[in-house]
């Protein structure tokens, strides 16, 4: 199988005087296929900004083998460099420059037509500040000058690496926008980030590191269903009475104070027939499905970590299916 | 091209640098006006009565000379134990030493271009030392600590070729800055010797010194870009350009220098960068030696021996392709992160 991007046991450990050894990717493993909006997860010190640097050829990798449309990256990256557009972490530009003329400077260091430059602001909604110094942008801003700078020679894979960070609700919107019309024009595209209810949006594929190594790679939809356990939330009229009833039924309940949540229930309506034979009436019955979020913590264990992801946007992700989210402690109670 | 085309923008885009040509049109400015302020134009009168000096001064030195040189074909009136000349005539031979009084060295108030040229020459080309250096490591420290370099190579993958024409497009940028800047400076001085002060003596010779020295002096500068660009791209930040200047100059240039006096090394002052980087400006340096003339506790002993421009051209060469090459090849393995 051959896709765009195709990363075959990636290893890289960096090594310090002072700090000692540090191994930050083990043996990884990506594939990205043509046309893919494909979400790359880790929790912080994973191993993501690693992997996509030795991709593009920041740093050295110390085994594996990394191709970027068939071409041996980083050796021949200068012939497909044209292709692709890319963001690391978060860059940073010269304050004094505008950013246009920061935009410029790359359009004529890279041979694109600097006529580029205007098309690139205002794709990413910068056109009316593009004159403006950059020490004068947010950080939200400085990150859509960075998507910009990717975008100029029209790239057919762009990788995107935190492209949210300092953005607002608003500017989370647009960028994501911005990647569906983007995937929809035939971009292969590549995110990194943790806000994952954004992933869970916008991405069709998904890869999960954690400790430099793949923990689960594939569709979306097929990663979150492994994770389902036909649960459901469940609030009655007589909440004691139906853990009875429903427990008499063979399912599994775990109570709580003002629900219960019921596993192992392939088909809902099994629970409000069970109840309403027996006259106790079901105020809510909401299928549980697991969302991205639920299933990165679980996979890398990083809600055990000492070091926690640095964002996740305040809360749960709502689920693809609409379900409000699981708090992850209710959750674990499931899986037990 | 198109690289150079944009390094070259980013360049000139700095604020920085920018402000370092502000700071060289300023002391420009004031050097100029300074001079131009001081100095008249010499009467007839004036330039006569100067005449006059020297011409009795250079009598004085001949016939000076041309005693030493009686006492060493062992002629009487020229014994005198009394009278001081050196045992070797050739120290004050006008001709050898290449210097004798001029009208010039007895005007007073008077601006005179061939006096104060080296002079001149030698402030520009200290700042532009100062200039060329601070830039390079300025231009690629803020570009490494920043993040620029690492955009850059998200549109160019080819490090050398980056680094390369980086380096390529300061030192070509600098050379043009130098070249203008000292002419500028130089035809302006003799503008002024012109109108409002007194142009000396010119004749070949002169001009072809002057000539060396303005183009030894555009060297250094390249090299002094050259060594801040490396010193910074091995550093990764602009103060560890300034940082390693500085230890460089007191652990070897003091200290080394105070190690070498207590173990009575040969010849200590060919071993510190500061001294090739004067003979290179000055043509050649003559330093003393103390070891040859160890046993030597009758006579003369001549322990001197020079440095001559040639050899600081080597040593500096080296050196700065030295620090250049490892930068680069620091540069090649490095992982940006």
């Amino acid at each position: 199988m051959s896709g765009v991007i195709e990363i075959e046991g990636l290893r890289k450990t960096f090594r310090s005087v002072r700090k000692g050894h540090r191994v930050a990717v083990a043996g990884f493993d990506l594939l990205v296929e043509a046309g893919q909006v494909h979400g790359f997860l880790g929790p912080n010190g994973s191993g993501k900004t690693t992997t996509l640097r030795a991709l593009l050829g920041l740093v050295r990798a110390d085994a594996g083998q990394m191709r970027v449309f068939g071409a041996d990256a980083p050796q021949s990256l200068p012939q497909v460099a044209h292709r692709v557009g890319a963001i690391v972490e978060s860059p940073q530009f010269f304050g004094n420059f505008t950013g246009h003329r920061t935009l410029r400077l790359l359009a004529v260091a890279g041979g694109v037509p600097v006529s580029r430059v205007d098309e690139a602001l205002e794709q990413v909604g910068l056109r009316d500040r593009g004159h403006d110094r950059v020490k004068g942008y947010s950080l939200g801003m400085k990150q859509r000058l960075a998507v910009a700078s990717a975008l100029l020679k029209r790239p057919e894979l762009l990788i995107l690496d935190e492209p949210a960070n300092g953005l607002d609700p608003a500017g989370i919107r647009e960028m994501r926008d911005l990647m569906r019309t983007l995937a929809g024009n035939g971009v292969t595209v590549l995110v990194s980030s943790h806000i994952l209810a954004e992933i869970q949006l916008i991405c069709d594929h998904v890869t999960i590191i954690s400790r430099g190594q793949r923990v689960t790679a594939g569709p979306v939809t097929e990663v979150l269903a492994g994770f389902d356990r036909n649960e459901c939330l469940v609030r009655a009229d007589d909440l004691t009475r139906a853990e009875q009833l429903l427990q008499a039924a063979g399912l599994t309940v775990t109570a709580h104070a003002d629900h219960l949540v019921v596993g192992g229930v392939p088909d809902p309506t099994l629970i409000s027939r069970t109840l309403g034979e027996q006259d106790v009436w079901v105020r809510e019955l909401t299928p549980v499905r697991p969302d991205l979020e639920s299933v990165f913590l679980e996979l890398t264990g990083a809600g055990q970590q000492p070091t926690l992801p640095r964002q996740t946007d305040g809360g749960s992700a709502p689920g693809l299916s609409g379900a409000p989210s699981i708090d992850l402690d209710e959750f674990r109670g499931v899986q037990a | 091209m198109n690289l150079i085309r944009a390094e070259a923008e980013r360049l000139a885009a700095r604020r920085f640098v920018q402000l370092m040509v502000l700071l060289l049109m300023l002391a420009f400015v004031v050097t100029a006006g300074t001079t131009l302020a001081s100095s008249h134009t010499p009467t007839s009168a004036e330039v006569a009565a100067a005449e006059q000096q020297a011409a009795a001064e250079r009598s004085v030195i001949e016939r000076e000379h041309a005693r030493c040189l009686a006492r060493d074909r062992g002629e009487a009136w020229a014994q005198d134990r009394n009278h001081y000349l050196p045992a070797d005539c050739s120290e004050i031979d006008p001709v050898v030493q290449g210097w004798s009084p001029t009208a010039a060295n007895y005007l007073t108030d008077v601006f005179t271009f061939t006096q104060q040229a080296e002079a001149l020459l030698y402030f520009l080309v200290a700042f532009l030392v100062l200039f060329g250096f601070l830039v390079g490591a300025s231009y690629i420290g803020a570009d490494l600590n920043s993040g620029g370099v690492v955009n850059l190579l998200l549109w160019r993958p080819r490090r050398m070729t980056v680094l390369g024409t980086k380096l390529g497009t300061l030192l070509g940028a600098v050379l043009v800055l130098s070249v203008l800047a000292s002419v500028a400076y130089l035809v302006t001085f003799w503008v002024i010797a012109q109108v409002a002060g007194y142009p000396g003596p010119t004749d070949a010779t002169f001009w072809a010194d002057l000539a060396a020295r303005w183009g030894r002096g555009v060297g250094l500068v390249l090299f002094a870009t050259a060594i801040g660009f490396a010193l910074a791209t091995v550093g990764r930040h602009t103060a560890a350009a300034v940082g390693a200047v500085l230890a460089y100059l007191v652990v070897w240039e003091m200290g080394g220098r105070i190690m070498m006096q207590i173990l009575d090394v040969s010849r200590p002052d060919q071993l510190l960068l500061s001294n090739h980087v004067g003979a290179w400006l000055a043509g050649e340096l003559r330093f003393w030696d103390a070891t040859p003339c160890a046993d030597a506790f009758t006579g003369y002993c001549n322990g001197t021996y020079p440095l001559t421009w040639h050899l600081a051209f080597v040593v500096l060469l080296l050196f700065t392709a030295g620090l250049t090459t490892t930068a680069f090849a620091v540069f090649r393995r490095r992982d940006l992160i």
